[in-house]
């Protein structure tokens, strides 16, 4: 092993300058120091910046939370101001779209206009794709802004679809704006309003409207046509209620004489309920005009979903027109089938 | 160290204030469907344990009958139901029916606050033992399950005596007559676990798994013979007087056992899946999501208490690792990994994605006790590491700072227990639209009894949907709801239709609005304005 040098070390002290730190640097240096290794006074100061912070947070949670829910008279005072200016062709949509209460303290129907319902909705958008909207020319947001887990998602979705807004009007800790749609979806003839003077016959065999509105076929019960509200994947979908008849030889025929008809005939098919996961076999909507098949839509087992169809009607625009729905399906166990349709210009 | 009379008289001051304030909030917690048929079994059961003092023949051919009813789960706690209601409702008239097959349930309320308060103390001295069943209680959810006649919360309550016996009985393996006391308890005490309810089966394992971790492994192997005499002797107990209990107090088994047990199991094993809505999906059939019973422990247990009990959780984790390096002589590592392995194996449990996942908390309610416990000593600990000199001042300050918010949660959600969220998801109108199960077991129909008392007409036809034939008769029987109102079966035979707001049972609703031609409700219960159960009348029959 070689001897170090006589004349000592190789280096001089003073010949590297210790490093010069900026104040930023030294105070990081002791942030460092102080954290490093862990201890458990940091575990302890964590766990309590932890408990005070969320503490806080939780008690003024609490402390706030009724500021921001509306009081029963907020309640009533857009009850007031919708009985007062709404009018046929109005809806009212919830944001949040749990904000069911409303239907409890909304008039269903308004004391001006007696004959046309106040449609109270609860989706959970309102695009042009998710919801026509049909019949409806405005549509009242009743909102509760600052209520836990509301978002501004229902309103852009009207505002893209709206020509003017009127609001936000505040009452309290509700939000009314009145959204007047650009493009309405009027239909020339929604059908499941035609349902009275419909034939239905299932096999050939005529069923008959009984005083409740419901078309009894001369089949098993199920087998009935009748216009109701049912729930389409969790959301309620006015449609035709039209369980399939058993077999091939059994469709159920459903025949609207004296349609008005434009140049689209427009419908949403889907299965009511816990049905939608279940079933084996795919339900055939077919569609003919004055005794011509123009269309069919399939509804496929399994595939939850109010799913649109559309069929091109244009040679029969202009006129009444006999339009019939054919019902079937190979296997009827499960079809809890339902649909809709409408004319449009 | 507190005296042992202190100690005591703490866990009785709790005992006694849980059985109060149990008995107290329990008439505004409506008859869950569980429980509707509880009352009628515990009636049911009591009736035989009533012939059997007078005549045991007799009650031998009835036990067959008179045990029927509800005989997928075992006898013990719809037993004491029907004896504190045989007590107090019909010996001595001081409480309704309800609340006296409830007074059972307060008792294991009580039991379960003594025993955290015990163990609170154990492990973080007087603090521990006033904080321990604080943040248990003051979680909504718990609060709730304090006061059916149901069988979450007695289970828990037999969970906890179970492993604190155990645990009782390893540190007193010196004192020969002790040991043998201690293990004949826990050996009893987990009898009476597996005779309330089927989750107690997973004790042993669970504490056998324990042993031979803090016991078994680190000492390394021995002889056989010293290996046998080293099993606990409450191994051998729970093996001996467990299902010796399990027997005793269910005569449903006493005839043809064999058969009767293979449908106990087979009820248990192949439990039906109820749907259940979690983060915007209706959840039907297995595979389940592993991180369910992790992500609704999250959003129901009040944020600052979370924030303890998960810092407990650590802190164990870190004594015990700092023991398993030899650095800390002080750290019991039986008694950690006991606190551990019980809180979090039934979360865990409940994690496997077969397992049936519904009922909210109730199914991984054994957990939370333990991590009570973490998070009292863990508040604990914080306020003696960060100021020595006012421990118990910063303590309690911590302690506060964490229950004032809970105990408000309480206080603003009961009696709607089941519908409970914290200020993580928003509460209910968060939890509402981040898609979680707004609430469950139908006992919400308490909250529209007057409406229904005051409006429907005479002999109504009421569809009630989730409240079962059980707990409407049991209000009735009670005065709560009118005699005169007839069941319904659906919307087609009924005047008045009560829809408890479960996504999967919409179509129930919509089906009200088409044989009703109203979409319009007649009366509501909300919860931060997110429906609950909303009431749909006929034109005519709504006064």
């Amino acid at each position: 092993m070689p001897l170090p040098p006589h004349h000592g070390p190789s280096w001089r002290l003073g010949d590297v300058p210790p490093p010069q730190l900026s104040p930023l640097e030294r105070a990081l240096a002791r942030v460092r120091d102080a954290l490093w290794p862990p201890r458990a006074v940091h575990g302890a100061a964590l766990l309590a910046a932890a408990v005070a912070g969320l503490g806080f947070a939780g008690t003024l949670f609490q402390a706030t939370l009724s500021a921001r829910l509306p009081t029963e008279l907020d309640w009533r005072a857009v009850s007031a101001l919708i009985e007062r200016d709404a009018r046929p062709g109005d809806a009212v949509a919830l944001s949040p779209m749990w904000a069911e209460r409303a239907r409890e303290v909304l008039p269903e129907r308004l004391a001006a206009y007696p004959e046309s319902p106040l449609v109270v909705m609860a989706y959970p958008r309102y695009t042009r794709a998710a919801e026509d909207l049909v019949g409806v020319r405005r549509v009242w947001l009743v909102s509760l802004p600052r209520a836990p887990g509301a978002t501004g998602q229902i309103a852009a979705d009207l505002a893209a679809r709206a020509a003017a807004a009127d609001g936000p009007q505040r009452l309290g800790a509700i939000e009314v704006t009145r959204y007047d749609l650009e493009s309405p979806v009027i239909p020339l003839a929604w059908l499941p309003d035609r349902l009275a003077s419909a034939r239905v016959s299932v096999g050939g065999r005529p069923c008959a409207l009984d005083a409740g509105g419901v078309f009894r076929c001369p089949a098993p019960p199920w087998v009935h046509v009748s216009r109701e509200v049912r729930e389409i994947e969790y959301l309620p979908r006015a449609c035709l209620y039209a369980h399939p008849g058993s077999g091939a030889d059994a469709p159920l025929v459903i025949e609207f004489p004296d349609v008005p008809m434009g140049r689209v005939l427009r419908g949403h098919t889907g299965i009511v309920g816990e049905a939608m996961l279940a079933g084996n076999a795919p339900v055939r909507l077919a569609v003919t005009v004055d005794g011509e098949e123009v269309g069919a839509a399939v509804e496929p087992p399994r595939s939850p979903g109010w799913h649109t169809f559309q069929i091109d009607t244009t040679r029969h625009a202009g006129h009444g027109a006999t339009v019939a729905f054919t019902v079937t399906a190979s296997d009827t166990w499960q079809r809890l089938f339902c649909f809709e349709a409408m004319t449009l210009p | 160290m507190l005296p042992a009379t202190e100690r005591h008289r703490v866990g009785l001051a709790w005992a006694a204030a849980v059985l109060v304030l149990a008995a107290a909030t329990a008439p505004a917690v409506g008859v869950s469907r569980d429980e509707g048929a509880y009352f009628v079994a515990a009636e049911s059961y009591a009736r035989f344990w009533r012939t059997a003092l007078g005549a045991p023949g007799q009650a031998l051919a009835l036990a067959d009958r008179l045990y029927a009813p509800n005989h997928e789960h075992p006898g013990l706690a719809k037993g004491l139901y029907g004896l504190t209601h045989a007590v107090l409702a019909e010996g001595l008239g001081v409480a309704s029916h309800a609340q006296g097959f409830r007074f059972g349930a307060f008792l294991f309320a009580a039991a379960l606050a003594w025993l955290l308060a015990l163990w609170g103390r154990d492990l973080a001295g007087r603090a521990g033992s006033l904080v321990a069943p604080a943040l248990f209680f003051l979680v909504p959810r718990h609060f709730y399950h304090a006061h059916p006649a149901a069988l979450d919360l007695p289970v828990t309550a037999l969970w906890v005596a179970t492993a604190f016996t155990y645990r009782g009985s390893l540190a007193r393996r010196g004192e020969p007559s002790a040991y043998v006391r201690w293990s004949i308890a826990a050996g009893l005490l987990f009898g009476m676990a597996v005779s309330v309810k089927h989750n107690a089966w997973f004790l042993p394992p669970l504490l056998l798994l324990h042993w031979l971790a803090a016991e078994v492994a680190p000492h390394g192997r021995g002889t056989l013979a010293g290996r046998l005499r080293a099993v606990p002797l409450a191994f051998p107990a729970m093996l001996v007087l467990g299902p010796v209990v399990f027997l005793a107090t269910w005569p449903w088994l006493w005839h043809d056992a064999g058969a009767r047990l293979r449908e106990y199991l087979a009820f248990h094993l192949q439990h039906v899946n109820y749907s259940w809505t979690y983060l915007g999906t209706v959840m039907r059939e297995p595979p389940f999501p592993v991180a369910y019973p992790f992500v609704v422990t999250a959003l129901t247990v009040p944020a600052a208490s979370l924030a303890a009990m998960a810092g407990g959780l650590a802190q164990s984790a870190a004594r015990l690792w700092t023991a398993a390096r030899r650095r800390a002589g002080d750290v019991s590592i039986s008694d950690e990994l006991l606190l551990v392995l019980n809180a979090l194996f039934p979360i865990l449990l409940i994690a496997w994605p077969t397992v049936p996942h519904f009922g909210g908390v109730k199914h991984w309610l054994p957990a939370m006790p333990f991590l009570a416990l973490l998070g009292a000593r863990a508040l604990t600990t914080a306020g003696r590491l960060l100021s020595p000199r006012r421990a118990g001042r910063l303590t309690a300050a911590l302690a506060a700072l964490a229950l004032v918010p809970a105990a408000w949660a309480v206080a603003h959600v009961h009696p709607f227990g089941t519908a409970a969220y914290n200020e993580i998801a928003g509460g209910a109108g968060g939890a509402a639209s981040l898609g979680m199960q707004r609430q469950f077991w139908g006992d919400d129909m308490v909250a529209v009894l007057p409406a229904l008392n005051e409006h429907a007409i005479p002999a109504a036809r009421v569809w009630y949907q989730e409240a079962s034939f059980d707990a409407v008769r049991a209000y009735q029987r009670d005065g709560r709801l009118r005699a005169d109102l007839r069941w319904a079966d659906g919307p087609e035979s009924a005047d008045v239709s009560v829809y408890h707001f479960h996504q999967e049972f919409r179509d129930k609703e919509f089906a009200t609005w088409s044989q009703f031609r109203t979409a319009r409700p007649v009366a509501g219960a909300y919860l931060d304005e997110v429906p609950l159960i909303q009431v749909y009348a006929r034109a005519g029959v709504w006064r």
